[in-house]
């Protein structure tokens, strides 16, 4: 069973320290949704509020359509997977994934026969009677899961789960807690700063900054269509190109730039200060408005990216297939790029 | 070679320091002198063991001590957890504050502690005895609790009491099944500790006693009656069985 999940007007203030304001947004029963932004942004504060640690200033929660004021974590249809896992260290595995079925008064045969399926789902069978001190870091966090698991939760808060690890075994979880949300059909609400596991991952993400909701959006939505600057940057690799709107037409806007017009879409009104945003693989090198010097090429790999210098100053990064190499200007030559006014992106300054 | 020389003489001086008072003290246990001392040595003889074991009067102190000590583990150390508890949820101010009023008892010397007691609860009727022994005692030795205890408690993730919670546990199901656990050897230390502050506690212990005689209160009487080397020879046995103990506890705590 999975459950929606519902913030309406959250604000939450510590002290004189506004920490979260305003924030809707609606998590559908069954989604992956992510939480993204920088540390400090407030991500981990709406989670212990949907988890029910800390109760939100102002707004509601809503889960499965219930409102949650007044109930603690424990009267609660989630379950959630700290960053630190938490396991409970002088029980052993079996113990910590039955831990909420006890809490719930489950005869003990029972519980071992629950534990022990749950072990088999994540592939750690015969490991029960272990510590979570014998086991390996990717272990204990598949335990972690399992234990969030054991109760059967509608809804799934994961707290940045995956940061402890090295990066080949966080690119293996990902998998796997991917594949696990889609079998199990819970309501997976995840917090990372790491833009890229919130893209690989999730159904839709919502970017946070300094306590303000930035947008929320399916990850291809976040990377084509940014709302605000702040996911024009923060999310993928962008260029940013500051000027003033000259004209604004069927979704196209002119800017007036230091580097001459350059089109992208956008609202924008005409007069107002604007950025242009166009993503390092939209710039095609040859034949174009933006002549930069170039200070070096980074291959790597699949791509290389070319590193120059505009006229005004300001960095210009793009990448070049590996196939095109051929096409990528060398250090230490001028060369000029262009690109199609609808690979970029017109963002009204704040 | 100098300040090797000088670390090995500075050793010495602090076994000789350590360990000079018990071995007199255990040897005259068999000196037939009927003041315990070692010289001069009249003869060996294990007559004061016989002597000890037969006297009824140390025996009731003795029993008397353990009584209390039990009952002061008992008392002290739900109570000293429940303020190491409470001190560690505190917010900064509070917590020096309430830290402040909770380990002075500590710093008070145990004569006055003594004296208060006995003078707070005869206003309600209550004379010395056990009762009060217990309650001087566990005013004191509760801090020693609750300073093992706050140590540990600071080695506590306090995110494993909100994952269990999260889970859908009581609060009384986080601390048995999660804190207590997690407290165990310090409590268990607690304990032994409590114990041993009880049995050897004199100076408070005196002004509440009434008409018990603990077995600090024995030996201090005979001290003044007429000591016998009878009180030696319970010492030793005494540090014999504290010894003992000791190493079949690290024997079993090295074979975990």
């Amino acid at each position: 069973m999975s459950h929606s999940v519902e913030l309406s007007g959250i604000g939450m203030t510590f002290g004189t320290t506004r920490a979260v304001a305003d924030v809707n947004f609606k998590v559908e029963p069954g989604e992956f949704f992510s939480i993204l932004g920088p540390s400090g942004c407030g991500k981990t504060t709406i989670l212990r509020m949907i988890a029910g640690f800390i109760h939100p200033t102002e707004g509601t929660v809503r889960i499965g359509g219930e409102d949650m004021a007044g109930r603690g974590p424990n009267q609660r249809p989630t379950a959630m997977i700290f960053q630190s896992l938490a396991l409970f260290p002088l029980m052993p595995v079996w113990e910590n994934i039955a831990f909420g079925l006890e809490a719930r008064g489950v005869g003990k045969a029972e519980r071992r026969k629950k534990a022990d399926d749950l072990l088999r789902l994540i592939a750690l069978e015969g490991y029960g009677d272990r510590m979570p001190g014998e086991l390996s870091g990717g272990q204990r966090q598949r335990v972690a899961i399992a234990r969030a698991l054991a109760v059967e939760p509608g809804v799934l808060l994961l707290d940045e789960p995956l940061s402890a690890l090295d990066l080949k075994l966080r690119q293996h979880m990902r998998a796997e807690l991917r594949a696990l949300q889609k079998r199990t059909g819970v309501t997976f609400i995840y917090i990372t700063h790491d833009q890229s596991e919130a893209l690989a991952m999730s159904d839709r993400v919502a970017v946070m900054s300094a306590g303000v909701l930035q947008q929320v959006a399916t990850p291809r939505e976040l990377y084509e269509n940014p709302a605000t600057p702040f996911v024009a940057r923060f999310v993928g690799e962008t260029n940013a190109i500051k000027g003033r709107v000259t004209a604004s037409e069927g979704g196209i806007v002119t800017l007036d730039t230091p580097m001459g017009a350059l089109r992208g879409r956008g609202t924008a009104q005409a007069g107002q200060g604007a950025t242009l945003f166009v993503r390092p693989e939209a710039l095609i090198p040859g034949g174009g408005t933006l002549a930069a010097q170039i200070d070096r090429v980074d291959f790597e790999g699949a791509f290389a990216l070319v590193h120059g210098r505009l006229p005004d100053g300001s960095a210009l990064t793009a990448s070049v297939g590996s196939t095109d190499l051929a096409r990528a200007p060398a250090p230490g030559a001028e060369a000029s790029f262009g690109f199609a006014p609808e690979h970029a992106v017109v963002l009204a300054d704040a | 070679m100098i300040q090797r020389a000088f670390f090995i003489f500075y050793l010495a001086c602090f076994a000789v320091f350590m360990f000079a008072p018990l071995l007199v003290m255990g040897a005259a246990a068999f000196n037939t002198s009927r003041f315990p001392t070692v010289i001069p040595w009249q003869g060996t003889t294990l007559d004061w063991f016989r002597a000890m074991w037969a006297d009824a009067a140390m025996w009731h102190a003795l029993w008397t001590s353990a009584i209390i000590a039990v009952a002061v583990v008992v008392v002290a150390l739900p109570i000293g957890t429940a303020a190491a508890l409470v001190l560690t949820s505190l917010h900064a101010r509070a917590r020096s504050f309430a830290y402040a009023v909770m380990v002075s008892p500590l710093l008070t010397p145990g004569v006055v502690i003594g004296i208060a007691t006995l003078i707070l609860w005869r206003q309600v009727g209550v004379g010395g005895g056990l009762a009060l022994i217990v309650v001087a005692q566990v005013s004191f030795i509760s801090c020693y609790v609750m300073l093992m205890v706050i140590a540990r408690l600071q080695r506590f993730d306090r995110t494993q009491e909100e994952a269990a919670l999260g889970l859908g546990a009581s609060r009384g199901m986080v601390f048995r099944r999660v804190l207590l656990p997690f407290l165990r050897p310090a409590l268990v230390a607690a304990g032994g500790l409590a114990v041993l502050q009880s049995i050897e506690n004199y100076n408070t212990t005196l002004f509440v006693r009434g008409f018990e005689t603990p077995l600090t209160v024995f030996i201090a009487t005979k001290v003044r009656t007429g000591l016998t080397p009878a009180v030696n020879a319970l010492a030793l046995v005494m540090i014999a069985a504290a010894v003992i103990g000791a190493i079949i506890w690290e024997i079993r705590r090295r074979a975990r």
